[in-house]
């Protein structure tokens, strides 16, 4: 990774921006089962290999950094929310998150079952995932 | 039939846009984006942007995007089946560089 942010680098202008965006790396997606009365947490969802590559991201940017390459412009998290209309859906929305994939904790996914069979009417799944914006500036 | 599902595991349109633009702006500048994937982020600001070079390693990914590119007609955008590592380390410089969740 550091070395692709070098390169990038490389093909910057001085003072031009270097921006990554990427999934947050410690706030989990979180399902939740929304009613027209209330929120229902079902499940973050870890995915497996996941903090090693984000932790490798993050070492990578530190990196460029110190090297005076670049200066750290700013970060931003940022929270979205899809709502889903079953969990046929949501499984649809887990495959289109290009590999490794996140999983549901065990139990959880017969939870989420569980509570979708006893839905007041008008019920909705939501999933909310975080993303961080990194901007870099080249010095 | 069945309405097709409108389902994308990525944030709404828009909304990466303005996360980026609150750092810097994307208006008439010369950007290479890595990890463009299907292109779905590109054609978002490609509209604003002066010149971008698209890059992503996955060639039916880049297919699709050159697809999308006939199909919308934007002539601004190269997209191209590589990494950054295989980019020449010398040649125009760009304003930008969007890494889009590809670290």
């Amino acid at each position: 990774m550091v070395h692709a942010l070098r390169r990038a680098g490389q093909r910057l202008r001085s003072g031009g921006s270097l921006i990554s965006i990427r999934p947050h790396e410690t706030q989990l997606p979180l399902v939740s089962i929304i009613t027209p009365s209330r929120r229902m947490p079902v499940a973050r969802l870890p995915t497996p290999g996941f903090d090693d590559r984000q932790s490798a991201a993050d070492a990578a940017l530190e990196r460029v950094v110190a090297e005076r390459r670049f200066a750290l412009t700013g970060i931003r998290n940022h929270r979205y929310r899809s709502l889903l209309d079953n969990p046929s859906q949501l499984r649809t929305y887990l495959e289109l998150i290009i590999p490794p994939r996140p999983r549901f904790p065990p139990g959880r996914r017969a939870r989420l079952h569980e509570l979708w069979r006893s839905r007041p009417p008008g019920s909705k799944i939501e999933i909310a995932e975080w993303i961080v914006v990194t901007a870099l500036r080249r010095r | 039939m069945a309405a097709p599902l409108d389902i994308s595991a990525y944030p709404p349109d828009g909304m990466e846009i303005r996360l980026i633009e609150r750092f810097t702006t994307l208006k008439g500048r010369r950007i290479l984006e890595v990890g463009c994937g299907d292109g779905r982020l590109t054609f978002q600001y490609a509209p604003t942007a002066r010149e971008i070079l698209a890059i992503d390693p996955d060639r039916p990914s880049i297919e699709d995007a050159l697809d999308e590119q006939a199909a919308l007609r934007v002539p601004n955008v190269t997209f191209r089946v590589g990494s950054i590592e295989q980019l020449p380390a010398r040649g125009a410089p760009f304003d930008v560089a969007l890494f889009s969740w590809s670290l």
